[in-house]
C-alpha cells in the first residue's frame, strides 16, 4: 500500500548496477541494487519519488557509439546529478532492486549508457512526493507520455499488487512509436480497450496507445484519445482518478479533462533541479492557493513531483 | 590520529570549530541538508539571502548546467523576514555551527532593516552582506560594483547591525575587485566574502534563444575556482593581509585541496557552495580532508596555512 502520510529516509547510498540494456533506439533500462541503509530506504519509495544519480565519474561512450545528433557536446564535463524516477521497484532477501527507465537524451545519459553490471553508482534519494491514493478510489486511469512513462508503470505495479479494488486502465502517448519508451511487444487482449503494452499487460492491465503522427495505435494526442474513452464510457465523478507524468502541454490537458469530468487528477511535474532537496530553489512550480487567487511558487523536488492537477498554473 | 588535529580558527571575533562554511543559496534556511549530514560540524552556516519582505523570485528555467559549471538566476526566492524569523530562526538556535544570514534588497533601508531586526538576535553570529547577486533588475551587483555605493551600504548596515559580525560579499564582475573590497573594509566591514558568481549567460543555437528565462545568471562550481583563487590572493596581499581582516574563500571548492588552496591564497576559511548539490555531506569530508593534510604537512595552527603562499 501506498502510505499517504510516511515520508521514507532518505539519503546517499551506493547502488550497484545489475543490468543496463537497451530498449528501442533511445531508451535504456538501468538495473540498481541497494543493500543495508539503501534497501530500507528505497524499499518505501513510492511511485512517483525520485532519485539523483552522479554520473560525473562515467565514461563517455566512443565516438562511434554516440548517435550523430549527440556527438556535439557528448564529451562536455557534466556538474550536477541527474534526477530519475522508478520504473520498478522490488525487495529480495535484504536487497532493494530499482529499474530506471531513461532516455539517451544528452551528456549524463550518454555517460550512463557505458555503466555495467557490477558498477557503482551514487544515488540519493527516494526524494520528493510520490502519487498518493486517496480513500473510496474505484478506478484509476493512468496516462504517460513520451518520457513519462517509468512512474506510471511503477504506480500500475503497486496499484494492481496493494489494491485489489482499483480497476486500473492505461493509456501511452508519443509524438511517434519510436518513441514510446516500451519494449515493442504488444498482447493482445480481448478486453477492456482491446489491447495492451506488455508492460502494463504483465499486471493485468489494458492499455491503450496513441502516437500523434499515426505510427502506432490511436492517431492524434493521447489526450483526445483519453477524452474519447472517457466520453464513450461515461466515466467521470467521484471515485475515479487520473494519474499522470508526461510533457506540461500534455498534462495541462489532462487536468483540464479531469475537471470537465469532475474526476481527480494527480499530475508528475518536471523541472530543470540544481540540488533535489530543496535547496537551490530553481525547480519550481507555480500553484493555486485555495480559495484566493493569489498563487505561490512550490518546489518541484521538495513539494512534488506529484502534485494535484487543480493546484498547478500550467507554464504552456 | 587526524582528530588530534585543532582546526579551529579565530574568524572576525568568532571562534569556529573548523574553517569550513556552507555557502548562501546551497544549503537552504537552516536544517534542509540535516538529512546528509550533522549542520554541528560546520565551522559555519551561511543561509539563502532573506529580504524585507518575501519574493517570488525569477520565471523558471532558473539554472543551466556549463562545462564544470552552472548557471543560476533564482531572482531572491525567499520567504522574507517575518517568516524566516518566525519559522527558521527557531530551528537555527538548534544548529551547533555559527550562522550568518545572507541579507539582499533593493534598497539600502531594506538591507538596514533586515539588519536592524536581527541584530538582537542570540541565534545568529553575523550577517552577510549581499550587495553582489547579479540575477536581479534592482540592488543586487549594482550595489557591489559601485565603490561608493560599497561604502555607504556597508557604512549603514555596520551601524543597524549591532554587535553582530557583519560580512560583505564581493562581485567578481569588477575591474579591481581590491577597490570594493577596500571600500568595504573602510566602511566597517568585519570580514569579505568572495567570490559571488560571475555574470554570465548559455544560448540555445536552435531557438536563438537564452537558456534561462532571466537570460543571464551567475556561474559558479568548478569552473570558476582558478578565478576565485586569484582574487582571494589579490584581496589578501592588498586589503586584508594589512587590515586583519578576514577572507571567507569561496569559489568552485569541492575537496579538501581546494579548500586548503584558498586557505594557502590567504582565505582565513572557506564556503563551499555548488557541490553541495552534488555531494551534500562534501562539508564534513572536506573538514576531515584538511585535517589529514595538516597532519601530513605538520601544521600545528591551522593559522600557519593562511596567506602562505610562497
Amino acid at each position: 500500500m501506498i502510505d499517504n502520510e510516511c515520508k521514507s529516509s532518505k539519503g546517499v547510498f551506493d547502488a550497484v548496477v545489475t543490468g543496463n540494456r537497451q530498449v528501442g533506439e533511445r531508451f535504456c533500462r538501468l538495473g540498481l541494487e541497494f543493500e543495508g541503509a539503501g534497501t530500507a530506504a528505497f524499499a518505501e519509495a513510492k511511485p512517483g519519488q525520485f532519485a539523483e544519480l552522479n554520473l560525473i565519474d562515467s565514461a563517455v561512450p566512443l565516438k562511434d557509439r554516440i548517435p550523430e545528433h549527440l556527438r556535439d557536446g557528448a564529451g562536455r564535463q557534466i556538474l550536477l546529478r541527474r534526477p530519475f524516477s522508478f520504473c520498478d521497484i522490488s525487495v529480495k532477501e535484504e536487497k532493494c532492486g530499482v529499474e530506471i527507465l531513461y532516455g539517451i537524451v544528452g551528456p549524463a545519459s550518454l555517460r550512463m549508457t557505458t555503466l555495467s553490471r557490477g558498477d557503482t553508482v551514487s544515488v540519493m534519494g527516494p526524494l520528493g512526493n510520490g502519487f498518493w491514493v486517496p480513500e473510496d478510489t474505484k478506478k484509476a486511469i493512468l496516462v504517460a507520455g513520451g518520457m513519462g512513462a517509468p512512474p506510471i508503470l511503477h504506480l500500475a505495479k503497486v496499484l494492481t499488487k496493494d489494491y485489489a479494488g482499483i480497476d486500473v486502465s492505461a493509456f501511452a502517448g508519443a509524438k511517434t512509436v519510436d518513441e514510446l519508451p516500451f519494449e515493442r511487444r504488444l498482447d493482445k487482449l480481448s478486453q477492456g480497450l482491446g489491447f495492451s503494452l506488455g508492460e502494463f499487460g504483465k499486471y493485468g492491465i489494458t492499455s491503450k496507445i496513441a502516437t500523434d503522427d499515426g505510427t502506432a495505435g490511436y492517431h492524434g494526442p493521447v489526450t483526445d484519445c483519453l477524452a474519447e474513452w472517457l466520453r464513450e464510457n461515461s466515466i467521470g465523478g467521484e471515485g475515479t482518478i487520473i494519474y499522470s507524468c508526461g510533457p506540461e502541454a500534455m498534462l495541462a490537458k489532462v487536468a483540464e479533462t479531469a475537471k470537465e469530468k469532475n474526476i481527480e487528477c494527480q499530475v508528475s511535474m518536471e523541472r530543470l533541479m540544481g540540488c533535489g532537496i530543496g535547496v537551490c530553489q530553481s525547480c519550481v512550480v507555480e500553484c493555486r492557493v485555495a480559495g484566493s487567487n493569489e498563487t505561490i511558487g512550490k518546489l518541484c523536488c521538495k513539494d512534488g513531483p506529484v502534485f494535484d492537477g487543480k493546484e498547478v498554473v500550467f507554464n504552456i | 590520529m587526524s582528530k588530534e588535529v585543532d582546526i579551529s580558527v579565530d574568524f572576525a571575533g568568532l571562534r569556529l570549530v573548523n574553517p569550513v562554511f556552507t555557502a548562501s543559496g546551497t544549503c537552504g534556511y537552516a536544517d534542509e541538508l540535516a538529512d546528509f549530514m550533522d549542520v554541528k560540524c560546520l565551522g559555519g552556516f551561511i543561509t539563502k539571502s532573506i529580504t524585507l519582505k518575501a519574493r517570488k523570485g525569477n520565471a523558471t528555467p532558473r539554472i543551466v548546467e556549463t562545462d564544470s559549471g552552472m548557471l543560476n538566476a533564482i531572482g531572491l526566492a525567499n520567504i522574507g523576514l517575518e517568516a524566516f524569523v518566525e519559522e527558521k530562526l527557531p530551528v537555527i538556535a538548534e544548529l551547533g555551527a555559527a550562522v550568518f544570514v545572507n541579507v539582499a534588497g533593493e534598497r539600502i533601508e531594506e538591507y538596514v532593516a533586515v539588519a536592524e531586526r536581527l541584530a538582537g538576535e542570540q541565534a545568529i553570529a553575523g550577517l552577510e552582506l549581499n550587495i553582489s547577486c547579479p540575477n536581479v533588475a534592482k540592488g543586487g551587483i549594482t550595489f557591489g560594483t559601485d565603490p561608493e555605493l560599497v561604502t555607504e551600504i556597508t557604512s549603514a548596515v555596520k551601524k543597524a547591525a549591532g554587535e553582530k559580525v557583519l560580512m560583505v560579499k564581493l562581485s567578481p564582475c569588477v575591474t579591481d575587485i581590491s577597490v570594493t573590497a577596500r571600500a568595504a573594509v573602510e566602511a566597517g566591514a568585519d570580514a569579505l566574502s568572495l567570490v559571488n558568481t560571475f555574470t554570465a549567460m548559455v544560448i540555445d543555437a536552435e531557438t536563438r534563444r537564452a537558456v534561462l528565462a532571466n537570460r543571464t545568471g551567475g556561474l559558479s562550481g568548478p569552473a570558476i575556482k582558478p578565478m576565485a583563487l586569484y582574487m582571494v590572493n589579490k584581496v589578501y596581499n592588498e586589503v586584508a593581509k594589512d587590515s586583519g581582516v578576514p577572507i571567507l574563500g569561496t569559489g568552485g571548492i569541492r575537496t579538501a585541496t581546494d579548500a586548503v588552496e584558498f586557505m594557502i591564497a590567504g582565505a582565513s576559511a572557506v564556503a563551499v557552495g555548488t557541490w553541495n548539490f552534488i555531494e551534500p555531506d562534501c562539508t564534513v569530508k572536506i573538514v576531515e580532508g584538511i585535517k589529514k593534510y595538516c597532519v601530513r604537512k605538520q601544521i600545528k595552527n591551522i593559522k600557519e596555512l593562511v596567506g602562505s603562499l610562497e
